[in-house]
């Protein structure tokens, strides 16, 4: 990571202002999955879709909460590539390496990504907008090269069609 | 609604396929658009809206509007199949909002296939 | 339920009608109704359908079969023979040109026509978020019927019959899995999904999911009745957030209806079903693995004894197969095993899903009995690939495959045969390449893919894979060694032997099959220090330029052209290439077809702005030497003053070497002077550019013959030090039912030598070529312009395969060039002692062949042709026996020269070999490139030392602003003047780009060349 953000500042800012309310909603997901075996996966991936990474002092609410050693949670989260302990930007970009998309130029697509973003894969740009991650296959092969932001997946992507594409996103966040 | 033996299904069968089908019905049309991922990507939500758009403001009330999944063609994505009232069936291809304005002014409303957008039947 | 039926579109559109379509139209609906078709078929008037020319046409679905030329009687047949009966009436067929659309119609019919949908039969047809259209088509009948009727045993026994096999990968039995399970003690057991579709390329799973999410809920159920089982999880990858909504609403209504929870259809059997989401990792795909995270854990494999069957999810015995296997579970059920068995070859039974995609036209998910060849899939399903681009190889199985080359288009696909290919069926991932793939960069893909998703637990996949990728990276970055392949075969398959999972024992597949189809790419990687694909960066500078034989910077000149620095852009293509206006006029710009241009329009036109460099040379521009005393004394001699052996001469000189070439033929050039005909290229050109070389230093010495007028041992004799031999392959392939020396039967070669040299060549009245390559193009454009009255090439294969040059075709037919494909001569007919026509046989294309092309078989049919001289164009060799004498030069089965692909030097190593004489018939530039290297190869062998200063690369001083957008005007294509003006004489057809043209033509560049210096 070569300081395109300054995550210990952002994480600490984001830790603070993390409300009682989500706070209250983790806890109420802990207890409904306390007794289910095979609970820490679901748990997490909850987690992670209400504050959008897994911050430490989460992970030691679910792990007191499912009664597992802070290491085993640790573990698990460091396992999968899925779970995040840093804020991701306000759209996170995947670019897909599959074999089609590699095939039908994908390599040249994050290239050109990571030129107009400024920044490498598993980075943030500076302004909190873009987090780039490097994805293997969306099961859109026929479609390929192909490119998720968010939820939407963005296909035959050109390398030279990026810009127009992010702007949409820049547009539609000036706009909100 | 609990099926509560195999008899239950059979009859749920029954009813069901005949709601399906719309060989009865000589005035009846239905649209089908695919809707898996690919479709998706590619617009296909956007093409479902703008038949039922088309739909609406040109007061048809003849046409089923459907979505399904993928119908394995991923390069001709979004793709729509039609189905019209004597239940032959028409697959338009590489939709656009452009395309479905003219699939549902010549082939919905005159009965007239799209040939250019067609890509097989 | 039968969803297909047919239509005939009848065209009335203003030509048809004008034409009688209307008459048409009306007899045919009469015609439907006689024969009671009435409700299948449907008489549809269209708008026009493109070929007015052919009117009235009409278009039967669905098989998108184009009539043309109707008229009111040909209906009661057409309905009769291809609606009733299915047979297309063939002689009534529309035979479609390329870019007319009848053609596009019958390829994406072909898509589905083909297939047989047995597990994606719902996808797409049905709403997967309404049950009751699930049920509408049989669904949960299955389910009903087993439960009501069947034993468990009795439900393992049909699917041990059906010889249904696991779709996710090694292909096991799943009737026996289903067995082991079922015998197994524990309690609770449990039934799994694996839905955790990972190897990137494979995408059927998601779309059964997406797409018909009850068949896997009923057929999961069905399972848990067989075995025993209570609960069910299927664990579906995070990447298919649409996936895992539908299959929740499909779990939620099953449940509402009393398809899922206890007391199922009131029998007391009782079943349900949750869902796992994955969270990013592939090795999760594997078995214990998945079953690990299920349990919440680091999805680590663990060791196998136990098997799952045994000892799976928390220990309990478990089943456990992916999303397609169970897909055919519910219609074995209600078909019954002997229908299904009917499907696939003796040892592998069903379809399989492949999810098609790549460089290939028709992307997407196809389903098609097991055993089907790969062609037949890349093909007819697939369309063919992407821009008539040759197919290179499939790459089939993900990570865990591998690729098989064009020579195995004809393998059945299935279990047996690929794994004897090196590749696995897998999931059915089946990516197509062209040749724009790097066989070294995809190996190391998915090198690097595993490293990347190794759990790491063992060393051999941890540690054994990346030393694997090391190797790899190395090799790409063009720093391989010799004995690099070895050492990966050897770390692939102690990896193979001794890895934890599956993940891990297959991840060396993908190197190892590339090695083994594609060794020769990984030499060139390696010795070379070349990409042939154009791929690796390190090796490629420009694409461009990488894919030059010659290795001339076509960058480089092209913005010296753009900067109208003409002299310099000259001197920079002969420094290594000196034929620049003979290849401004010949050259088949292999660098044009990898030029990055075309991802934005077209590609740029280099070859019209070399011709345009090449006019402009007024002074002959000579290139830079460095010579020495030495070399200027050491005697070096040259056998045939072709483009190789010219090229050779030219690098030497260029060295300080004086050599010697020795001509067989009045005068020199070789084929340019021989066989190329003026109209391609004036001689004038071709002469200034020899007088070039000559003013170097180098002698030629014409009407000088090897093997008549001297030997090899003179020339050693006389002092020579070292001897190039550049001697073509000057003599054409016979065939054996014509005699060549039959006055009306000549060799291509042998007629446009008598024109080119000669000066008159006997030419026919009514001319047949056979062949399909550049010289038959040559011959019967010569013929034409010799007086011929109708001139015929005869091809046993398509336009397709042709070998020759597809612009020299296009213009030959335009001046009147006939060409009947799918023909093969093979008996001339005489009558008064004259040969008045030729006697073909019809061919249609069969199996593929090894290289990579159908197969051309007799049909059967027969047909003669009007003809009264037959010229032979199917092939050019070398008698290389009559040449050397006592010399053992080393020759091929074939006759062609053996030399090392390095230095050019033979098995006797004072003698160097290049051009056609080695390669076979190839082209210009391959020549020169083969004379160029044997220069430096002689070099070497004289002094020890390499002296090819002109392989330095050179910066470039044209100004780039790589910030700025590439301009946004098309390609300049060349003119030619119009073949009413050409056909009757030998002036040059093409015509020059005027500067301002070619300046603008300049700009559209991207400079590949360019790289960022700090």
């Amino acid at each position: 990571m070569s300081g395109a953000i300054k995550t210990d500042a952002a994480d600490e800012t984001r830790e603070k202002t993390l409300d009682p309310e989500t706070l209250s909603r983790l806890d109420e997901v802990l207890g409904e999955y306390r007794s289910k075996p095979g609970a820490l996966i679901p748990v997490l991936q909850i987690a992670q879709g209400m504050i959008g990474y897994l911050p430490e002092v989460v992970l030691k609410r679910i792990s007191v909460g499912l009664g597992k050693p802070y290491s085993e949670v640790a573990g698990v989260v460091g396992f999968y590539s899925f779970f995040t302990t840093m804020p991701r930007g306000t759209h996170l970009v995947r670019v897909c390496l599959g074999t089609a998309c590699y095939v039908r130029g994908g390599k040249q697509v994050l290239d050109a990504l990571k030129d107009e973003l400024g920044i490498d894969v598993g980075e943030t740009t500076p302004d909190g907008e873009f987090s780039l991650e490097v994805g293997r296959c969306f099961g859109a092969c026929g479609l390929a090269p192909t490119i998720m932001i968010d939820d939407d997946v963005l296909q035959r992507v050109k390398p030279s069609r990026i810009r127009g594409i992010l702007d949409v996103y820049r547009e539609n966040d000036k706009g909100e | 609604m609990k099926l509560k033996s195999a008899k239950d299904l059979d009859a749920l069968r029954k009813e069901a396929s005949g709601r399906m089908s719309i060989r009865g019905d000589k005035k009846r049309m239905q649209i089908v658009v695919h809707m898996g991922t690919c479709g998706i990507a590619s617009g296909a939500r956007e093409i479902l809206n703008t038949f039922a758009r088309e739909i609406d403001t040109n007061g048809i009330d003849t046409v089923t509007l459907r979505q399904s999944g993928c119908i394995g063609l991923c390069d001709q994505e979004p793709v729509c199949t039609l189905q019209d009232g004597a239940g032959k069936e028409f697959r338009y291809g590489r939709l656009t909002a452009q395309k479905v304005g003219k699939i549902v002014r010549e082939h919905v409303l005159k009965g007239d296939p799209v040939i250019d957008y067609i890509i097989t039947q | 339920m039968n969803l297909v039926k047919n239509h005939i579109l009848v065209c009335t559109g203003g030509g048809c009608v004008a034409s009688g379509a209307l008459e048409v139209s009306a007899a045919l609906k009469k015609s439907v109704e006689r024969f009671g078709l009435s409700e299948d078929v449907s008489v549809v008037e269209t708008g026009c359908l493109g070929p007015c020319a052919v009117g009235p046409v009409a278009l039967v679905y669905p098989d998108a079969v184009l009539y043309e030329s109707l008229k009111p009687e040909h209906a009661a047949e057409i309905v009769e023979e291809h609606l009733l009966k299915g047979r297309v009436v063939e002689r009534m067929v529309h035979r479609s040109k390329p870019g007319q659309k009848g053609a596009a119609e019958i390829r994406e019919s072909d898509f589905f026509k083909k297939q047989v949908k047995i597990v994606l039969k719902n996808c797409g047809v049905i709403d997967p978020v309404r049950i009751e259209e699930y049920i509408a088509r049989d669904g949960y009948q299955a389910l009903a019927k087993v439960l009501s009727g069947m034993t468990p045993e009795e439900v393992i026994a049909v699917v041990k019959r059906s010889g249904l096999r696991g779709r996710g990968g090694a292909g096991f039995p799943t009737g026996m899995k289903w067995e082991f399970c079922r015998k197994a003690k524990g309690d609770p057991k449990y039934v799994l999904c694996n839905a955790d579709e990972g190897d990137p390329g494979a995408f059927m799973d998601r779309s059964i999911l997406e797409g018909d999410p009850h068949s896997l809920i009923e057929a999961m159920a069905i399972a848990a009745y067989a075995i025993g089982a209570k609960e069910g999880f299927v664990y579906v990858r995070a990447e298919y957030p649409l996936a895992v909504k539908r299959l929740t609403s499909a779990i939620e209504q099953a449940r509402e209806y009393g398809l899922l929870g206890e007391d199922i259809f009131g029998t007391g059997f009782g079943f349900d079903l949750e869902i796992r989401m994955g969270s990013g990792a592939f090795v999760c795909g594997e078995e214990t693995a998945l079953m690990t995270s299920i349990e919440g854990n680091r999805g680590e494999p663990r060791p196998r004894p136990p098997f799952p069957a045994n000892k799976g999810l928390w220990g309990k015995p478990s089943l456990l197969n992916n999303v397609e296997t169970y897909a055919n579970i519910p219609v074995i059920m209600l078909k019954g095993d002997e229908w299904y068995s009917s499907f696939g070859t003796k040892k592998s039974k069903g379809t399989k899903v492949f999810a098609l995609a790549g460089s290939v036209v028709n992307t997407g998910l196809v389903e098609v009995p097991i055993g089907m060849p790969l062609g037949e899939i890349v093909y007819d399903i697939g369309g063919g690939l992407k821009d008539g681009k040759p197919f290179k190889a499939a790459q089939i199985g993900g990570p865990s495959g591998g690729c098989i080359p064009k020579q195995y288009l004809n393998v059945p696909v299935d279990y047996e045969s690929l794994s004897e290919l090196g590749a696995i069926m897998g999931s059915g991932g089946m990516i197509i390449m062209d040749e724009d793939t790097c066989m070294v960069d995809m190996s190391r893909f998915f090198l690097e893919f595993v490293q990347e998703e190794s759990c790491g637990k063992c060393s051999p996949c941890r540690v054994g894979t990346r030393r694997m990728l090391e190797i790899l990276n190395r090799i790409c970055e063009g720093k391989g060694k010799e004995g690099d392949i070895d050492t990966l075969i050897e770390l692939g398959n102690t990896i193979k032997d001794t890895a934890l999972c599956g993940l891990g024992q297959t991840a060396p597949n993908p190197v190892l099959s590339a090695i083994q189809h594609f060794r020769d790419e990984f030499i060139a990687h390696i010795r070379d220090k070349r990409c042939p694909a154009g791929v690796c960066p390190e090796l490629v500078r420009a694409p461009c330029q990488n894919n030059c034989p010659a290795g001339v910077d076509v960058p480089g000149y092209v913005s010296l052209i753009g900067e109208k620095r003409y002299e310099e852009a000259l001197r920079l293509h002969r420094e290594r290439n000196p034929f620049a206006a003979v290849c401004s006029r010949v050259c088949f710009h292999r660098c044009e077809e990898k030029c990055r241009r075309q991802t934005i329009d077209e590609a740029v036109s280099i070859r019209m702005l070399k011709r345009f460099m090449a006019d402009r040379e007024k002074r002959i521009i000579l290139p830079e030497v460095r010579g020495c005393e030495e070399n200027k004394n050491r005697k070096v001699a040259i056998v045939g003053a072709g483009p190789a052996g010219l090229s050779c001469g030219y690098f030497l000189a260029r060295l300080g070497y004086r050599p010697k070439i020795f001509e067989a033929a009045p005068r020199a050039g070789g084929m340019l002077a021989q066989a190329i005909p003026a109209y391609r290229l004036p001689r004038e050109i071709l002469d200034k550019e020899i007088e070039m070389i000559c003013s170097l230093g180098v002698e030629i010495e014409t009407g000088t013959a090897l093997g008549k007028d001297f030997t090899l041992e003179r020339l050693k004799a006389q002092g020579f030090e070292a001897v190039f031999l550049g001697l073509g392959a000057p003599d054409g392939i016979g065939m054996p039912s014509f005699n060549v020396k039959n006055g009306a039967c000549v060799q291509a070669i042998r007629f446009l030598y008598d024109y080119n040299i000669g000066g008159s060549a006997n030419v026919g009245k009514n001319v047949c070529v056979v062949g399909g390559g550049n010289a038959a193009i040559d011959a019967a454009r010569t013929a034409l312009r010799l007086g011929a009255r109708s001139v015929t090439v005869l091809y046993r294969r398509t336009k397709d395969e042709m070998p020759a040059y597809a612009e020299e075709v296009e213009e030959a037919r335009k001046e009147g060039v006939d060409f009947e494909f799918l023909t093969s001569p093979f008996e001339i007919i005489s009558s008064n002692g004259g040969m008045c026509g030729v006697r073909c046989r019809r061919m249609t294309l069969g199996e593929f062949d090894e290289s990579g092309r159908r197969r051309p078989l007799p049909s059967g049919e027969e047909e003669t042709l009007e003809a009264d001289q037959l010229i032979l164009a199917i092939g050019q060799s070398i008698d290389t026996s009559a040449l050397f004498g006592r010399a053992a030069v080393q020759t091929n089965k074939k006759n062609f020269i053996v030399a090392d692909p390095v230095t050019g030097q033979t098995s006797v190593e004072w003698i160097f070999a290049g051009g056609d004489a080695v390669l076979g018939p190839a082209s210009v530039v391959d020549a020169v490139a083969g004379g160029e290297m044997c220069a430096v190869g002689i070099d070497l062998f004289l002094t020890g030392g390499t002296h090819a200063f002109w392989r330095e690369e050179k910066e470039s001083s044209t100004f780039f602003d790589p910030d700025e957008d590439p301009v946004e005007y098309g390609r300049a294509n060349a003119m030619l003047i119009s073949p009413a003006q050409r056909k009757k004489n030998f002036r040059e057809v093409e015509r020059p780009l005027m500067e301002a043209v070619a300046l603008r033509e300049a700009k559209r560049c991207l400079r590949c060349d360019y790289r960022e210096t700090c």
